[in-house]
């Protein structure tokens, strides 16, 4: 099977955050004898190599599904990493004091993808609760306006007035895409992003879209996003009735009083 | 580069957000359109020929670019390098979106990110860190300036 070395090699040497380096004794299973290395553990990635200012790896393990024990019978502060399937052997690491082992283990039990993505449902899902219980209209500008979204919650002072420079600026501040969405979309294809409709939401999310490892404040889910988009374009629905109404109420104001002016 | 061949096919076997045939082009100029199973599991993409146990590769899903091509055809591209790029070919628009965003979530990145706005979010909100019942508070790997630290590069 191919791995594709090179991409892993990337993602080893690029920007995103490493979440745990530093010396660990391997045990070799040529002979037996423990080797110190230099490990670096990325996502759910365990990378080793000769030394600190190695270029490249010497290897690399997939951390998931396995399991991490102690084993201190063949070596001080030693645990093993070892996987379940058929055929799957287990990697003898051993650390050079309690503390670091200690610490490893813990970087290392929570470093698979299937852990973070049960924390990213269980989050997700209490952040909706939160907002909802928050906010009561499922809308809060506390938590959008830290993001960089237009300051859509000014709209709910909403008074109704003649048609204005002022307020048209106002309209069209509520119907421009948030800031935030087009630093995300920066990253994506114009082509993925002109092709956007209502249908082609799911996909055209920017906030979901961005793959690049760069700072953005962190994107909610694609349901986040959608569930905004929803509220956003019912609250300019809703305004914009409401503005045609008062429209109207002014103009038939104004007929009234020339009617009434003119007698 | 050394890895856990055995794992790395014994995970290609686990359950996946998405499995389904479809047509796969390499990056590479020459290389034609062939049909594959691909099969996403963790960040990681694997491919087989139709009916083999054992996939043909796999491909790390981070830092990488998904576009749409056309109606039914998204690529990834790997590496920076925008040219370099591999072709997807559905069977519907509709499967062709559901692709896209699985291999967009399925990034570890891209879940840390998810991770940490959701984290602070709520801690904003509550003034209770949701980590707190896990005991991963302090875990390098899910603090803010880690997003942070990356900044300007």
């Amino acid at each position: 099977m191919k791995i594709h070395g090179k991409l892993l090699s990337h993602y080893l040497s690029c920007c995103s955050p490493v979440d745990k380096e530093g010396y660990l004794y391997k045990k070799s299973e040529r002979t037996g004898s423990y080797q110190k290395r230099w490990f670096v553990l990325k996502g759910n990635l365990l990378f080793y190599q000769e030394c600190r200012s190695d270029g490249s790896p010497l290897g690399v393990i997939v951390l998931e599904g396995c399991s991490i024990e102690l084993c201190e019978s063949d070596e001080l502060f030693a645990f093993s990493v070892g996987f379940g399937g058929h055929g799957c052997g287990t990697y003898r690491l051993a650390a050079k004091d309690q503390p670091s082992q200690e610490s490893w283990i813990k970087a290392l039990l929570s470093a698979s993808h299937g852990f973070l993505s049960m924390l990213v449902s269980d989050l997700e899902r209490r952040y909706h609760e939160v907002v909802s219980e928050t906010c009561g209209s499922a809308f809060c500008q506390q938590a959008v306006d830290g993001k960089g979204f237009t300051p859509f919650l000014a709209s709910q002072n909403y008074r109704p007035s003649a048609p204005t420079g002022g307020q048209s600026c106002h309209m069209s501040q509520l119907l421009q895409v948030p800031p935030t969405s087009r630093r995300n979309t920066s990253k994506i294809s114009p082509k993925l992003w002109t092709k956007r409709t209502i249908d082609d939401r799911a996909v055209n999310e920017p906030a979901a879209a961005e793959v690049r490892d760069e700072a953005s404040g962190g994107p909610p889910s694609l349901e986040d996003f959608c569930m905004l988009h929803e509220l956003y374009g019912k609250e300019v629905k809703d305004l914009i009735a409401l503005r045609q109404i008062m429209e109207r109420k002014d103009e038939k104001d104004v007929k009234d009083e020339q009617a009434t002016g003119s007698g | 580069m050394r890895f856990n061949e055995r794992e790395l096919v014994s995970l290609s076997r686990q359950p996946s957000e998405r499995a389904a045939e479809l047509g796969m082009r390499g990056p590479r100029k020459g290389d034609v359109v062939k049909k594959r199973l691909v099969k996403l599991v963790v960040n990681f993409l694997f491919y087989f020929r139709t009916d083999e146990e054992e996939p043909l590769g796999a491909l790390l899903l981070e830092g990488c670019r998904v576009e749409r091509e056309d109606e039914q055809a998204f690529s990834i591209a790997f590496l920076d390098e925008a040219e370099r790029k591999y072709l997807f070919e559905c069977d519907s628009k509709e499967q062709c979106v559901e692709w896209i965003e699985s291999i967009v979530k399925a990034s570890y990145e891209f879940m840390r990110k998810s991770l940490i706005f959701y984290r602070s979010e709520i801690q904003r909100m509550t003034g209770k860190d949701p980590l707190e019942q896990y005991g991963i508070s302090d875990e390098a790997r899910f603090q803010i300036s880690s997003i942070s630290s990356i900044q300007g590069t």
